[in-house]
């Protein structure tokens, strides 16, 4: 089985976080991952950070923060061209809503309400439709204590539940604000299955379904539109005889 | 008294794990945090059939035991540690083995502890 790289698709910093995305980025990368995504709130002075240092990336992103339905859509087409990872900051019943109705949102963070798990049978659907991931954001659990950490691993557990019923995209997060806040792969997926979500599940929340959301916002050079790609001209010339084969696999591996 | 024969001991798992801390923290901090960790998330029951202790801790590095089913909540319970000391930590497990020799030789020899 190849090496599985794992990402962090909701990571603060400065000014949100503690720590700068260099900072950042040298545990994250001492932990295992392959990259992490700078998410922070469209609120605060920010700008996308984004970089690759030693095999490490760094994707730029954003964590929409709006109280109001319509002005998030506004939102989320500000932001769309200039970030990888676009995440909606959930917990309200509209915004949940409408950023899963919005084939442009990649991730709803924290949908839970103070009521209820954010989640619902109409809303699976619709995020599923339009391919935006529901986040588990472990933060929740390792860092509260007591009531909080009971009540999110509830909603945590109802929200696996109708995710993998509706077959939407999961992904688990550190939505770290300080470096101490980042937790190893393993460890993330240790703490998933404290909410019901099994093995693969986990594993594909923190590598395979980033890597997709990555690979969907930052097409390869030579990507013209979903299916059509150029291919390197030089390397088919010398290559077309040796391996053929390699050179379309990798072309629609890339969907 | 006699000690159990192979078949009746508990199995177990050893997990080498790195500390990053901002200060250096003794070995009684941190059994006392890992404990009280350990303890809000899966309660005194859930501990006594996790069987976590701390073996050996030097320079950042050391070695937890657990019962040989539950590597996976005590990797989630260590996983919780926030502070240690009033200082922000975090542990990380580098591997798991069969036995103590295992785990030192494969993870914590030779390994440098990540510093800032």
């Amino acid at each position: 089985m190849a090496r599985l790289q794992f990402y962090d698709l909701n990571v603060h910093s400065i000014p949100d976080g503690k720590n700068t995305p260099p900072e950042m980025a040298a545990l994250a990368k001492h932990f295992g991952y392959a990259g992490i995504a700078i998410t922070n709130h469209s609120n605060t002075e920010s700008k996308p950070s984004e970089f690759e240092a030693n095999g490490f990336e760094v994707f730029g992103g954003v964590e929409i923060v709006s109280k109001n339905a319509s002005k998030l859509h506004g939102l989320i087409g500000k932001y769309r061209k200039n970030v990888d990872v676009l995440v909606v900051h959930g917990g309200d019943e509209n915004i949940n809503r409408a950023a899963v109705e919005n084939k442009n949102v990649d991730i709803l963070a924290h949908p839970m309400t103070p009521k209820d798990s954010g989640l619902n049978h109409v809303l699976a659907r619709s995020a599923c439709e339009n391919n935006v991931a529901i986040e588990f954001n472990l933060d929740a659990i390792f860092k509260g204590r007591g009531g909080r950490r009971v009540h999110a691993l509830s909603y945590f557990r109802k929200n696996v539940e109708i995710a993998r019923k509706f077959d939407v995209p999961m992904i688990i997060t550190s939505n770290a604000a300080s470096r101490f806040d980042l937790r190893a792969p393993r460890e993330m997926m240790a703490l998933a299955g404290l909410f019901g979500m099994d093995k693969n599940e986990a594993i594909a929340a923190i590598s395979t379904i980033p890597a997709g959301i990555i690979a969907r916002n930052r097409p390869r050079s030579g990507f013209i539109r979903e299916g059509v790609e150029v291919i390197d001209a030089d390397d088919m010339d010398c290559d077309m005889n040796s391996e053929p084969d390699n050179e379309l696999k990798e072309a629609g591996g890339s969907n | 008294m006699k000690i159990l024969p192979p078949t009746l001991r508990d199995k177990k798992r050893y997990l080498a794990f790195e500390l990053i801390c901002e200060h250096d923290v003794t070995r009684e901090e941190l059994i006392r945090e890992m404990f009280s960790c350990v303890g809000s998330l899966i309660g005194d029951v859930g501990s006594s059939k996790c069987g976590i202790r701390v073996l050996t801790f030097e320079d950042s590095k050391g070695i937890i035991r657990c019962a040989h089913t539950k590597t996976e909540q005590t990797r989630a319970a260590v996983a919780t540690i926030t502070h240690i000391g009033g200082k922000r930590a975090v542990v990380h497990i580098l591997g798991i083995s069969g036995t103590v020799a295992g785990a030192t030789e494969k993870y914590l020899e030779g390994t440098e502890v990540f510093t800032f």
